[in-house]
């Protein structure tokens, strides 16, 4: 389940209307042939929104909403119950760093906070430049990189708070 | 012993010493999907006999028997049902699953192949966390190669069969791990599990016959069909058959991920597969399963041999092999609080003993931070795990409170000073 923290930064929602790019329509129709009904294709649908726009504002909820027949506040729930998925503006680049046993062992925690302050934000805020969300996380399921952290689509394997702010500094 | 891990000649990794093995040509030459193709000649019902004889359990966390849960399954052969891979892996310090498809994704098609020719399932899934984004593309890639081979699709190899094998992404949440909760998430709702029965091989995916597997499971079974059950029973003991996967993390020189024969002793593995203690520091325990497994003392896990029943005898489980190894350094008061967080945080909320249960357990920890914690409060937590014990929906709560109560029995005085130390007079 999603986080308590809460993100306290929210911008307005843009009043344009959200549709899925050409390319993202044609993938969107591949998957609904891979289920047996519409509802089913909803994770990945979000996935696949979430992927063009970063994050799943009203709008976007909206046109979700009206293309695959689901009552809004069903996917609003759906979004709010996965941790993977953003109700709220983030940044470019999405750093995820776990928090759970083996990672805090070797001082996960402790970078984590150290990320917070180096980058003056909170749990999923943008940076002020909009590059960077941070987000505390479980087991990442790569324990054997402990510490670890997960940039974007990527594990990343780092040593202490100050290696990893280099690889976040490098981040465009 | 010698370092046995990823010997070639094991089951489940036998693959990945050779480069570029997800790629299906180079799986091909080494051998892959043959068996497979001979499985096509064979009796489905004799495939499941075989599957039962080795004696292969549920490497998710339960260790049911595989062949078993397949039997409660319909014997229609038309009616409609599925195939649902877990490949969730979310219990912390478990990443066998992870390590096994990255490298070699096609042992998993191939097992879950032959399972579906077995099952008579049209259709299945392989259920992955979202944060497996990498391996899910790996996935991909893999299900392309072998429907291009028409190894997946419409009349497989001209027998007649049709399976269509898909990849699912989760989005972040340890609960669709467990099978039902895996059912709801891919019904594209909240992944809160459902109460059981019907079990899933009944009533699962759509109201459909589902059988949930988890993926080391499967990855077994082309190695089981094609040197037989009695080859398999080799490895391991009656009760706990074969070779399994082990991912290793905390105060060992090597953490990753091995195979070894079932009822290989946790010292051979601390010792030999892992390189020792880190900085050669001292053992004191081990959580010998996953996060959800009682610890062990040091001594305890000198001892103890790594199948389903000795861990169980000493009072844990073995869960989903995941071991991690805590030295002299570790405060085991760090390690309850970090393990009831992620329980709090990962409750579906459905259920009150597991909602309030997991929140209370976890509250001890938040006013030791706040110097209002004593000693008497570890009785608290005993009392607390104790209440929470099946009474939910899923296993959860119990997950919460296994380690909970374990940790109290172990370590109890550790866990009085850890609270009041810096309890306000
Ligand atoms: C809270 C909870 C979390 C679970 N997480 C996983 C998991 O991440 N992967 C998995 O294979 N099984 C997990 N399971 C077990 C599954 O419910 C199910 O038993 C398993 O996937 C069946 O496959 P198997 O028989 O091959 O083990 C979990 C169970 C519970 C209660
Ligand atoms: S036991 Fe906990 S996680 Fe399982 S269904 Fe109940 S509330 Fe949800
Ligand atoms: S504990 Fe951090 S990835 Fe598993």
């Amino acid at each position: 389940m999603k986080s308590p923290e809460k993100s306290t930064e929210k911008t307005p929602t843009t009043n344009e209307p959200f549709a899925f790019s050409a390319a993202n329509l044609e993938t969107y129709k591949e998957l609904l042939t891979r289920y047996d009904d519409v509802e089913s294709a909803l994770l990945p649908v979000l996935h696949l929104a979430q992927e063009q726009t970063g994050w799943l504002a009203e709008n976007v909820i909206t046109y979700i909403s009206n293309l695959m027949s689901i009552p809004e506040i069903k996917i609003k729930e759906v979004i709010s119950f996965y941790d993977m998925f953003y109700d709220v503006p983030v940044g470019r680049n999405i750093v995820q760093v776990c928090t759970n046993i083996s990672c805090s062992m070797f001082g996960g925690r402790e970078i984590y906070q150290g990320l917070l302050k180096h980058f003056d934000t909170g749990y999923l805020t943008p940076t002020r430049d909009g590059r960077i969300s941070l987000q505390k996380m479980e087991c990442l399921g790569a324990c054997e990189l402990a510490p670890c952290m997960r940039v974007n689509d990527d594990f990343v394997a780092i040593t202490d708070l100050t290696s990893a702010i280099h690889k976040l500094e490098e981040l465009p | 012993m010698k370092n046995t891990a990823n010997n070639k000649d094991y089951a489940l990794l036998s693959y990945h010493h050779i480069p570029g093995v997800h790629n299906i040509d180079i799986f091909e030459r080494a051998g892959g999907y043959e068996t497979m193709k001979e499985c096509f000649n064979k009796e489905p019902e004799a495939i499941k006999e075989e599957v039962k004889l080795s004696g292969l359990r549920g490497r998710g966390g339960a260790g049911f028997a595989t062949g078993v849960k397949w039997g409660f399954f319909t014997k229609d052969r038309n009616a409609k049902k599925y195939l649902l891979c877990n490949a969730d892996e979310s219990e912390p310090g478990t990443f066998k699953d992870r390590y096994l498809v990255e490298k070699n994704p096609h042992i998993l098609i191939e097992g879950m192949i032959i399972s579906a020719w077995a099952l008579a399932t049209q259709k299945g899934y392989i259920y992955i966390r979202g944060e497996f984004y990498q391996q899910a593309m790996i996935l991909e890639r893999a299900i392309k190669e072998a429907y291009a081979k028409g190894y997946l699709g419409k009349n497989i190899l001209g027998k007649g069969f049709d399976f269509d094998l898909y990849v699912h992404r989760g989005a972040g949440a340890y609960i669709c791990g467990e099978e039902t909760g895996m059912i709801s998430s891919l019904e594209g709702k909240k992944g809160q599990p459902k109460l059981k029965p019907p079990f899933p091989a009944i009533k699962g995916y759509r109201g459909l016959p589902t059988m949930v597997n988890n993926v080391e499971s499967l990855a077994a079974i082309p190695w089981i069909m094609r040197h037989g059950a009695a080859a398999y029973k080799q490895w391991g003991t009656e009760k706990s058959p074969g070779t399994k996967l082990f991912s290793i993390s905390g105060d060992v020189n090597k953490p990753g991920v091995i195979e070894v024969p079932l009822s290989t002793s946790l010292k051979d593995i601390i010792e030999i597969h892992c390189g020792g203690m880190r900085n050669g520091n001292k053992l004191k325990a081990v959580i010998p399963g996953g996060s959800s497994a009682p610890i062990f003392n040091a001594e305890d896990s000198y001892i103890v041999k790594m199948d389903y029943e000795d861990v169980a005898a000493k009072g844990s489980m073995l869960g989903s092999g995941a071991i991690i190894v805590l030295d002299e350094t570790r405060n085991m008061g760090d390690v309850l609080k970090w393990t009831l967080e992620f329980y709090h945080h990962e409750s579906c909320g459905q259920c009150t003993p597991c909602r309030e249960g997991t929140g209370w357990l976890e509250s001890v920890f938040k006013r030791r931070e706040k110097g209002q914690a004593h000693k008497s409060d570890i009785d608290l937590l005993d009392k607390t795990a104790s209440s929470m014990r099946g009474q939910t929906i899923c296993a959860l709560a119990d997950a919460a409170a296994m380690p909970t109560q374990g940790m109290i029995k172990v370590f109890r005085e550790e866990l009085e000073t850890y609270v009041s130390a810096s309890t306000k007079k």
